[in-house]
């Protein structure tokens, strides 16, 4: 079972210490397929994703990624033992690195990256992070004829950068991380109409090439072109899993999310 | 003032400056990637002289100076990540950790600084001169080994700039100092790199207490008062740039060195603090700061 499955998210809980965000969340990935994650804002879907890729621990549940199992098994110490200090007494359930290390690169929302670093500082900090999975010349070349303008912009510090230019070596930084599956958190956010179909044609290339997503994003259409399954997020849970044959438009998935009122 | 003293003055505060840019490039390094203070660094400052002391000294095992600031420089690496792991790491994720470590840090240089009087006593000790004799230059005569103090400072100040610069592992520092969650989303491990880091800034530190020691005595609290001018040195110049510090240590040994001539040795600390209150109250990030902290 778990071999055809490249993420298999069963029944995670997580949250903010003592606020729960979201519930027994079941998710799964074949290979080879991308999912998109649909719902509005402040209902939990990047602090699901933060959870998937280790930066907080979630409270219960197991993530497999590709034969391995990324939390540590067993339950959660007991409320007593997590009031005393967490890092010095309490195991942590996840290890950031060994997530991005397994092939599981999350871009997140709004990256604002490493303001004093130029464009290709930051491009090469990747393949040694992820302890050069991948032949980063080669990945290098890929980036720059998916975003010419990083390449314009290479002695570039990234806080010189517009919006759109920071997202496009946000991504190209994990292109270089060599992912197995790649998680997009609202990738085209606050961009300009222009700089998102720029964007939307380049994570296209990105997915033809054969790298997995999970996308989070507000436009369905967007989300449509890219993905095999859309799970919509509502209330911190999944409230429905669509699969592509059976798309719904955007005036569908208003009424599904918000009943029949809302246009 | 004649000519003469005006040269001695310059040099005098060009090596103060050498000694300060190095204890305060220490400093900054732990304080831009981890965020605190390290009020142990004079402690380590004292512990990698004497640990040298140790190993060089003719009265201890007399293996010389090479072997000993080589053997308290690797040494006082493993002491700082150590450090790091029993005073730092607890706490890293509380959101008040700048408060919890100014009294982790300060517990550990008070131990510390009772272990050295415990282990080599109060008694005043001193490192033999990285090179003996004197030259003479611009008309007065200096110590070579002062020179041989300022050439090595910056050459080993050099080094750790093109290391932060240009290094895979330097880069990941700089990373993690200015975007710790991007850098943990790349896979770095951000915990070995903060070790690392201060592991780096306590060798820095016993190179420091190495010289220091080969130029005046060195005792357990020799640490004190160079932690001291380290602190106006990263306050006063900043730590927007690795630079930063740098520059400044320079102008405050020159500062120091003309203070002392003029004011006197007891007033010049009072002088000292007094424009550097000046300068923060105009430029509040410091001489080269800028609106943010980063490497």
């Amino acid at each position: 079972m778990t071999d055809t499955l490249l993420l298999d998210v069963r029944g995670l809980d997580g949250g903010y210490e003592p606020l729960q965000i979201f519930r027994k969340i079941d998710l799964s990935l074949v290979q080879g397929a991308s999912v998109g994650l649909f719902g509005p804002n402040g209902h939990g879907k990047t602090t699901f994703l933060r959870t998937l890729s280790g930066i907080i621990d979630p409270w219960d549940g197991d993530i497999f990624f590709d034969g391995v199992q990324l939390n540590r098994p067993g339950a959660r110490g007991s409320r007593r033992w997590r009031n005393f200090n967490y890092d010095a007494i309490t195991r942590r359930r996840m290890d950031p690195k060994a997530v991005a290390r397994a092939g599981l690169i999350h871009v997140p929302q709004g990256n604002l990256l490493f303001p004093d670093m130029t464009v290709a500082e930051t491009l090469s900090i990747a393949p040694y992070a992820s302890r050069g999975r991948a032949n980063a010349a080669e990945t290098l070349d890929t980036v720059f004829r998916l975003f010419p303008r990083v390449h314009e912009r290479l002695d570039h510090k990234i806080r010189f950068l517009s919006g759109g230019e920071r997202q496009m070596v946000a991504i190209g930084v994990g292109l270089m991380a060599a992912p197995k599956l790649l998680i997009l958190d609202e990738p085209t956010l606050g961009l300009s109409p222009k700089l998102r179909g720029e964007l939307a044609s380049a994570i296209q290339t990105i997915r033809e090439s054969g790298v997995p997503l999970i996308v989070v994003d507000q436009d369905i259409a967007f989300l449509e072109e890219l993905i095999d399954t859309l799970y919509l997020f509502d209330h911190g849970r999944i409230s429905r899993r669509i699969e592509k044959v059976d798309m719904p438009t955007h005036e569908e998935i208003m009424k599904l999310m918000f009943g029949e009122d809302h246009h | 003032m004649t000519l003469e003293t005006l040269n001695l003055i310059l040099l005098g505060g060009i090596v103060l400056g050498a000694l300060y840019a190095l204890m305060a490039t220490g400093l900054a390094l732990v304080w831009t990637t981890l965020g605190i203070f390290n009020f142990a660094h004079g402690t380590f400052i004292a512990l990698g002289a004497y640990i040298a002391w140790q190993i060089a000294s003719t009265e201890a095992s007399g293996a010389g100076l090479l072997a000993g600031a080589g053997i308290s420089i690797i040494g006082m690496f493993v002491i700082g990540m150590f450090v790091y792991y029993l005073l730092i790491k607890p706490f890293e994720r509380n959101p008040d950790i700048v408060v919890k470590s100014v009294i982790t840090t300060l517990a550990g240089a008070t131990i510390l600084e009772n272990v050295i009087n415990l282990v080599w006593g109060p008694r005043n000790k001193q490192l033999s001169p990285l090179l003996g004799g004197d030259m003479s230059l611009l008309g007065i005569t200096i110590s070579r080994n002062e020179m041989a103090v300022v050439a090595l400072a910056l050459v080993i100040l050099a080094a750790l700039g093109v290391f932060l610069q240009r290094a895979p592992l330097g880069r990941a520092m700089r990373a993690v100092a200015q975007n710790r969650e991007a850098a943990q989303l790349m896979g770095i491990d951000v915990e070995r790199l903060y070790a690392i880091a201060f592991g780096l800034s306590a060798a820095l530190a016993a190179l420091a207490g190495i010289l220091i020691g080969s130029i005046r005595f060195m005792n357990p609290s020799m640490g004190s008062d160079p932690l001291m001018k380290a602190l106006i040195v990263v306050i006063f110049g900043g730590i927007a740039r690795f630079t930063g510090p740098i520059y400044a240590a320079f102008i405050v040994g020159l500062l120091e060195a003309v203070m002392t001539y003029l004011v006197g040795l007891y007033w010049s600390p009072t002088v000292l603090f007094a424009i550097m209150i000046v300068v923060l109250v105009a430029k509040p990030e410091g001489l080269f700061g800028r609106y943010r902290k980063s490497v």
